[in-house]
């Protein structure tokens, strides 16, 4: 009995009801277009990270990143390249030679990561000619070609045909130096990134750095991302001098930036809740003075004071659910729309989205794995709501309540 | 201090149903106190129909308030069915009013969004009467109170003395020891009142259901076997007393 008086007494007040359910619909559209938003953006910053940056795994000298000394190169590195392309789950592989060195042009310089790179094998491995903005892939009949990013090429004013010198150090700790002839201008999502690093054909790099035919990293994509923690696991146990490591710990910032996301994305939805809860509070605290003569005859008639918590509770939970398919209804409608079409957020900025590492158009996603959490928020949100009316509906004495005093 | 379990108590025909001793209540008692029920003695018993009469803020309401264990008295006790209610916790008086005692309210106080057997039925509800006898029992009240075909019909689409009918079945519902009823006929036309009055001198008569009213309506006096008038917070005057000394004056002329 107890439920229906409760269903019916939402109902009394229509317009009140379906104004905070509407409030509720709203308040959880918006939570889970947050979290919709959120999920996409991170999985964009996730594929950029893999695909076009650090891959899946990478494989380096123990102690080659320390200092990044030329001199440590991978042992054998050909050798392992191959094993490495034969693994089950791996789609490729491509080695790189890496140092760090400086950039100058005749106005200025700049510090920067030289990767030396095997053309044909880099572009699949990290989708650098799909970068390209401005210029041509590397001409295997020029030598000391040179691509930049875009960033970095307004910041030293360098366009396609530029000249610049690279200055790094060899194996020997000899400070070499090489001019090169900008070839093209590529732009990735991630602005920061474009600033830092510049590509070489593996060739120029190694015959400055007196390395020959070897490189100091290889990088991994797989077939699935979830294949990530067991193909480290299988390289660990056959390379154990090397250096394995996950995107992960490449980019520990993407993975830090992920985690902080979703416990931002939590804080947002209750947030939202928190504000919606003091709309619930004031609609169930108006519903109990309006019916302060109705709870002091019940509990004259003997409807003890868990029954007229019971009622308050659901009437709160009922109010507060009603609303709550309504809004994860829109919100997978809206979602589900632009995780098809996309959602350009370039009118916030292009160069802002870049800088942060971000793309411009987002691909929203349905979290659902998130829902649970959020039905948990919108659950206490409601008991939380209940409390101070239930609160105010026991405290009231039957003799007074019968004569409508609150 | 009894049970929970023990509240409910059995009174024999003609027993005390109601026993309340140098009961008073006082209001403003730190500034200048002021007696709304001074010094009270009041016995009923099993199949009294009572009327409690008296001017307006002469202490009708705030005496029955006590007696139906809404309110405690500041002084005196109140005995009902053997159990002194004003040594009751909260808790256990509103276990004790589901158990023994009906209020019948002036303004009906029927839940608005129940239908009318669900009204009568809600209080069985809390009693923890089975579906089988709860819904026999409704039949049963319904008949008694003649709106058999009213069942489904929620209060607002029922007429005052309808729905007065329906706070009479709602009090029955738990078998109680007694009803208070609060001015019951006060927002009732003459034939509604009329109606309901009638209904209950009939359980009053057929089931031997103890009535205690308060009221100021002439038609429920008329009807009444036993007036206690209050004036003041005191009774002034209690027509059982002046039948028992007539009774006893007879008495005594005779011998």
């Amino acid at each position: 009995m107890i439920f229906i008086m409760a269903w019916r007494n939402i109902w009394r007040n229509k317009m009140r009801s379906i104004v905070i359910m509407l409030s509720i619909a709203i308040g959880l559209f918006a939570g889970i277009a947050v979290l919709a938003l959120y999920k996409g953006m991170m999985k964009s910053r996730i594929r950029t990270t893999i695909d076009a940056e650090a891959g899946h795994i990478q494989v380096h000298d123990v102690n080659f990143k320390k200092d990044y000394e030329p001199k440590f190169t991978i042992v054998n590195g050909e050798r392992v390249l191959n094993d490495i392309r034969k693994l089950p789950g791996v789609k490729t592989a491509a080695p790189r030679s890496v140092t760090k060195g400086m950039l100058a042009t005749t106005t200025g310089s700049a510090g920067v990561q030289i990767n030396g790179i095997i053309p044909e094998q880099e572009y699949e491995a990290s989708q650098l000619k799909q970068k390209i903005i401005e210029g041509k892939v590397f001409d295997s009949a020029k030598k000391n070609e040179v691509m930049i990013g875009k960033k970095l090429a307004n910041k030293m004013k360098l366009k396609t045909g530029s000249k610049l010198v690279l200055t790094f150090t060899d194996t020997s700790g000899s400070i070499v130096s090489g001019a090169f002839r900008v070839a093209a201008i590529y732009q990735s999502a991630n602005a920061p990134l474009d600033e830092r690093n510049v590509y070489v054909t593996m060739h120029d790099m190694n015959a400055l750095l007196t390395t020959g035919n070897t490189f100091h990293e290889i990088v991994l994509l797989l077939k699935n991302d979830e294949d990530v923690p067991a193909v480290k696991q299988q390289l660990l146990q056959r390379f154990p001098a090397y250096k394995i490591e996950s995107w992960k710990e490449i980019s520990p910032e993407t993975d830090l930036l992920v985690k902080t996301t979703d416990q931002l994305s939590y804080i947002l939805m209750t947030i939202i809740m928190f504000a919606l809860a003091f709309g619930i509070i004031n609609t169930m605290l108006m519903a109990i003075l309006e019916r302060t003569r109705e709870i002091g005859m019940m509990v004259a008639l003997g409807t003890n004071k868990v029954k007229i918590f019971l009622l308050v509770l659901l009437e709160t939970i009922f109010l507060t659910l009603a609303g709550t398919p309504v809004g994860i209804l829109i919100g997978w409608l809206a979602t589900n729309y632009y995780s098809k079409h996309g959602l350009d957020l370039s009118g916030m900025g292009k160069e802002m989205m870049s800088s942060f590492g971000y793309s411009t158009v987002i691909y929203p996603e349905f979290p659902a794995d998130k829902f649970l959490g959020v039905m948990l928020i919108v659950f206490i949100t409601a008991i939380l709501s209940c409390l101070f009316p239930a609160i105010k509906a026991l405290r009231l004495k039957p003799v007074e309540a019968l004569q409508g005093l609150p | 201090m009894p049970g929970l379990s023990s509240l409910r108590g059995e009174t024999e025909r003609g027993a005390a149903v109601i026993d309340a001793h140098n009961i008073s209540k006082v209001y403003n008692s730190k500034t200048i106190p002021v007696y709304a029920v001074n010094n009270v003695h009041l016995h009923l018993e099993r199949g009294e129909f009572t009327a409690l009469v008296g001017p307006s803020g002469s202490g009708k309401t705030t005496l029955l308030n006590m007696i139906g264990g809404l309110d405690k008295p500041d002084e005196g006790n109140i005995i009902i069915n053997g159990v002194d209610i004003t040594k009751l916790s909260a808790n256990e008086l509103i276990d004790f009013r589901l158990r023994n005692i009906g209020f019948v309210f002036q303004s009906f106080n029927l839940i608005p969004v129940l239908t009318a057997k669900e009204n009568v039925e809600f209080i069985m509800q809390l009693q923890k009467m089975n579906r089988e006898e709860r819904n026999k029992r409704v039949i049963k009240l319904f008949k008694e109170i003649g709106l058999e075909d009213k069942l489904n019909v929620r209060p607002s689409k029922l007429s005052g003395g309808q729905q007065q009918r329906v706070a009479v079945a709602r009090a029955l519902a738990s078998k109680p020891q007694f009803i208070l009823a609060d001015e019951p006929t006060a927002n009732l036309d003459s034939a509604s009142a009329s109606n309901l009055l009638d209904i209950m001198a009939l359980l009053n008569k057929e089931e031997n259901i103890t009535f205690l009213f308060s009221t100021h309506d002439q038609r429920v006096i008329d009807r009444a076997r036993r007036v206690i008038t209050l004036v003041d917070g005191r009774i002034a005057k209690d027509t059982a007393e002046v039948n028992t000394n007539i009774l006893h004056t007879s008495l005594s002329e005779t011998n």
